[in-house]
This record gives C-alpha cells, structure tokens and sequence, in this order.
C-alpha cells in the first residue's frame, strides 16, 4: 500500500469508554490498510500556516476503515495524555487533521489458530486484525482485553459484535477476570498451545507475553510503540535494539516485530 | 494584459527561479537538509523529487554506522532535538545501491562526517567523480576526538585544517556546513574562504538538552541533542546575514522553515539557496510547496528572477 499525505476532515468526534475518544476521519484517496499499520497525525490548523507547537505529528494505529468510491472513512481510537492528542481530542466535526498512512509492516496473517492480546490503547491495534482472522474462519481468533479499570477499556462492544471468542481482565477487576491480560494468555496457551500469539499495549505486557509464548514454543508478534517524528523511516528516532544486535525502526521494520527478535531490556 | 502589485511593480506570469550555488545549477533555490531526506527514495510516495533544486543525502562516513540507543528524539517548543548519532549506510553502499535508485534529474548533493580529518578526506575523495554527486557538504558538527570532544566547527584552526584537507582531496563543489555553537559565526566564515570552500551551509542544529522531571534525567540517552525546527529559525536568519556580511561565499541557509514565507526571509538575509529540514518529517511534500510558494511571491511582487531577492534586505530605516 503506497502511503499519501493529504489533510483529512473529521466526521465525528466522540467519547469512548471512560477515558478515550474515537475520531472519525473522511480522506480522499486513502489507499486501504493491512491489520497493524499506523498513520501519523496532526490537527489543524493546516495550510499555509502549519503549527509549529507542538511540532511533531502523533503515530496511531489505524482501527478500521469502511470504504466507498475513492473516499474512505477511517477510525482511530486514542487516550488524552499529551498535547498532541490534546488537540486530537478538542477536533470537532469539519476540523482538519494532516495525515501520512498507511505506515509500517503490520501483521503477517498466521495460517491457523490466534491468540491476540491487547493492553489499553494497544487494544485499536488488533480489532482489524480480529475482524480478518474471523471472516476468514470464525472461531480461529480468541481476543484477550486487558485495561487498568473497565472504564480505560475501548472498542468492547465492537468486538463483541464482530463474534469473535473475547475475553476480559481489568486489574480492578471492575470487569471481566481481575487481575492481568498476561493471566488470561497463559491460561489459553495452556489450552491451546498451536495458536500464535499477537500482542500490542505497554511494554511490559507485551514482554511478558513474549515470555510466556517462548516457554510454549509458540510464536509471537508484538507491536511496538516509539516516540517518532515521521513514520517513513528518516529521522531514525524510534530505534528499537536488536537481540541479535543493532536497531530497527518501529516505523519501517515494524511497528509489528517477531518477539524473539526484540531486544526488550533496551526499550525505553 | 498586465497588472501591479502594491509596490507598482509588473506582476509577471514567468519568474525565473533559476540560481547558482557554489558552482551548482539549481533549477530552483529549494533543497532538502541532510539527516531529514533519507537518500531520497523514501520520499517518492510524496514528492517528485524533480520538482525541488536538490536534496542532501544523510551523513555519509567511510564504514556503516549504527546510531544511538533509544530515546533518540524528543518534542520541544517548536521544535525537537535529536541524537541519532553517525548512523548511515556508508558511503560505499551509499554509491552502489543508493544513487541508482533515484530518478534521473535529481541534484544530489552529498554530506561526509567522520571523526577524524583523515578519514573526511577519504570520504570525500570516494564520492569525487562520482557522476550523480553535483557536490559536497562537509558536516563540521562533528565531536572531534582529539581536541576533547568538541565540534570541529567549533575551533577556527581546527576548522582550516578539516576544510584545508577536504578542499585538497577534492575538486567537486564543496560547501561547509557550519555549527551555530560558536561565538562568532563570521570567524568561521571567514576560515572557510581562506581554505578554498565553494560555500556554507548555515546552520547545524543548535546544542540542546531536554529534561524528564519525574524521572530526574535527560530524555535522550546521549543527554544532548541537536535543537532544530521553527524555534532555530531567527537564530539562523541571524547567522545567515551575519555570515553574508563577512565573506563573498555563496550561503545555502536553513534553520525551521515550514513554508515558502520562511524561505524567503533566508533569501532576503542573503542565503543563495535554502534547504528545508525537520519540516519534511510531517509534510514530506513540504519543499515541493515551498517551490510553489517562491513562484507565486515572486509573481505577486514582480520580481523576475528569484537570484534578485538574494540579500535584498533593506535595514536602512526610510
């Protein structure tokens, strides 16, 4: 998928759960996206005074998209926690947002059955692939949500309406399993120990994760997150080290890297 | 049919966007600023390369190098400051494998950093008569090892010697990228066009350090990093016009441009050419639009050659 740069109009802009938003973007020409791909965004204004502060645009995970004739209206879920998604947060319905995507490697399909696991906002990184792997063989992808509270919790009803397996753990136990979504992965690969694991969320749950599916012989991709300033692989800021030495780019090599490849002690 | 700006000057559809730097034809003043461009490619998605004067490549040094490890980058006002460190293909690969992958057309202009001034010089001499490679950018921002660490750019002797050695191993068109960490930027200047430079590149990213309060520590793993974006920008125009005031040399200016306004005031202040930088990050179409935006002031002033502009900056009060 060849990635565009255009300024992109807000349909809507709404709360979701307790603690996120859901922003609905219209773009023509956008080009589609695979499960795990990314775009770079920045509120408006755009134009011929483009904001200077703050500077950078904002990386996140396309959550899915529904397409017609040459437009498409995508959807991105995100947590109020820094200026930049400040703005994202006070966009209203008309507002421009500048945006480069599709970006990144995503999510290599697997052949068979799929645990994917997500934490807090890494949760809009895998409902598209959720909704891919159920399409193609309803069952075959089990979803395990993880948040802090079930209020900090996003896209439940979405995935409850896609059909798929789902299972919930809040570390309040306010809903679903107290306690860990690592818990609930290590339970179901004791179940089920041929299913490959995909994590995305904070790195400390997707490094447990990748712990937990090595001791199983299972495979694991987990999606990595790293400040950025451009997505397309040129300012060279979102290294990640290598176990095998070296850096990658969470931009261009990734975000989506194979577990056992990632140097997890090195990630800031 | 003919028509006048607020000046009274003809507003005129043609405007000759032409310039030369440091013995390079430009079909416009507009290039890109090396470590934001890549090696080009990585910009085709968004901009046909043809339509900007040129692009200069990432710092090349003789072996590949990897960077530094993460953080690499953070978010100031207006800005951001980076560490990336030397990383980069090297300038073999960067001959074998880069070049050829752009399109024919392109004025690539190349960027040599190295540790010790030998070692420039052996950069440079690999990518002279190197037929894709319209000239060179010699990084002077570089740590030097045997003057305890700082910028080669930043003591004038050991300046005259890195320029000295490189203008010796070279007969490409040579600019001289400059740090801004100095006193007095017409110093070095000046040291430039005593050792034989074709030009300057001015500036470098200004030496920064940004700080994590909760955690009590520096948010780059280097600690310091290179400040640039908008918040540089009137600390370069500064520079550019100091420097235009003591030395005859060409200046290719840079510092935060974001748009076709900004690029002109470097014009005004006596920059040649400019390049833009940590723009193309989030609009990597940006210097396509800045080209676009030359034209169209060049056109509402009347002015007919954009090589008209270049230090036309009245400070005499009316």
């Amino acid at each position: 998928m060849i990635p565009i740069r255009t300024l992109a109009e807000v349909v809507a802009l709404s709360a979701e759960g307790a603690s996120s938003y859901r922003l609905t973007l219209r773009i023509d020409g956008w080009p589609g996206f695979e499960p795990g791909q990314f775009a770079m965004l920045s509120p408006g204004p755009q134009g011929a005074a483009p904001r200077s502060d703050p500077l950078l645009p904002r990386p996140m995970a396309v959550y899915r998209e529904q397409r017609a004739k040459g437009a498409a209206e995508i959807e991105i879920l995100f947590k109020r926690h820094g200026r930049g998604t400040a703005l994202l947060a006070a966009c209203s319905p008309g507002d421009r947002v500048a945006v480069v995507g599709p970006l990144g490697r995503g999510f290599e399909l697997p052949a068979g059955r799929a645990l994917l696991v997500a934490g807090g906002t890494g949760i809009a990184s895998v409902y598209e692939l959720a909704a891919r792997l159920h399409a193609r063989a309803p069952g075959s992808a089990r979803v395990l949500l993880g948040a802090r509270s079930a209020g900090d919790l996003m896209g439940v009803a979405d995935f409850e309406t896609l059909g798929a397996p789902l299972e919930i753990a809040t570390e309040d136990g306010s809903l679903g399993t107290k306690g860990l979504v690592t818990a609930l992965l290590e339970v179901a690969l004791a179940r089920d120990a041929e299913a490959a694991v995909f994590a995305c969320g904070p790195t400390a749950m997707m490094r447990r994760c990748a712990e937990i599916a090595e001791a199983r012989g299972a495979a694991c991709s987990a999606s990595l997150e790293n400040p950025m300033a451009c997505g397309f692989g040129v300012c060279l800021g979102c290294a990640a080290p290598l176990r095998a030495g070296g850096f990658a780019l969470v931009c261009r090599d990734g975000p989506v890297f194979d577990a056992r490849a990632v140097a997890w002690e090195g990630l800031p | 049919m003919s028509a006048t700006n607020a000046r009274g000057g003809e507003i005129c559809a043609d405007v000759d966007l032409q310039v030369e730097l440091a013995g390079i034809p430009l079909r416009n003043p507009v290039l890109t600023a090396s470590g934001t461009f890549g090696y080009g490619t990585e910009f085709a998605p968004f901009l046909d390369l043809r339509r900007i004067g040129g692009f200069v490549a990432k710092s090349l040094t003789l072996e590949p190098r990897r960077g530094n490890p993460p953080p690499r980058i953070a978010e100031a006002p207006s800005g951001m400051l980076n560490a990336i460190s030397l990383e980069n293909v090297g300038v073999d690969a960067f001959v074998r494998e880069k070049l050829p992958a752009l399109p024919e057309g392109v004025v690539v202009i190349a960027s040599i950093f190295e540790t010790e001034i030998d070692r420039y010089a052996e950069v440079a001499k690999r990518l002279s008569g190197v037929s894709r490679v319209a000239g060179l950018e010699l990084n002077a921002s570089c740590p030097h090892v045997k003057s305890g660490g700082i910028e080669f750019g930043q003591n004038p002797a050991v300046l005259a010697t890195l320029v000295r050695a490189v203008r010796r191993a070279t007969t490409a068109p040579l600019l001289v990228k400059l740090s801004p960490n100095v006193t007095d930027i017409r110093e070095m200047a000046r040291v430039c066009e005593g050792e034989g430079a074709d030009g300057l590149s001015l500036i470098n990213s200004v030496q920064a350090l940004e700080v994590d309060v909760e955690r009590r520590r520096p948010v780059l793993s280097n600690v310091l990093g290179g400040l640039s974006g908008p918040a540089i920008r009137p600390i370069a125009l500064r520079m550019v016009w100091q420097a235009r005031s003591a030395v005859k040399l060409p200046i290719c200016g840079m510092g935060g441009i974001a748009s076709a306004e900004d690029a002109i005031k470097f014009l005004l202040c006596g920059a040649t050419a400019v390049q833009v930088g940590t723009q193309n990050y989030l609009e990597p179409s940006a210097a396509g639009a800045v080209v676009d935006g030359i034209r169209a002031y060049c056109a509402r002033h009347g002015v007919r050659r954009v090589a008209d502009l270049v230090g036309a900056l009245e400070t005499k009060r009316p």
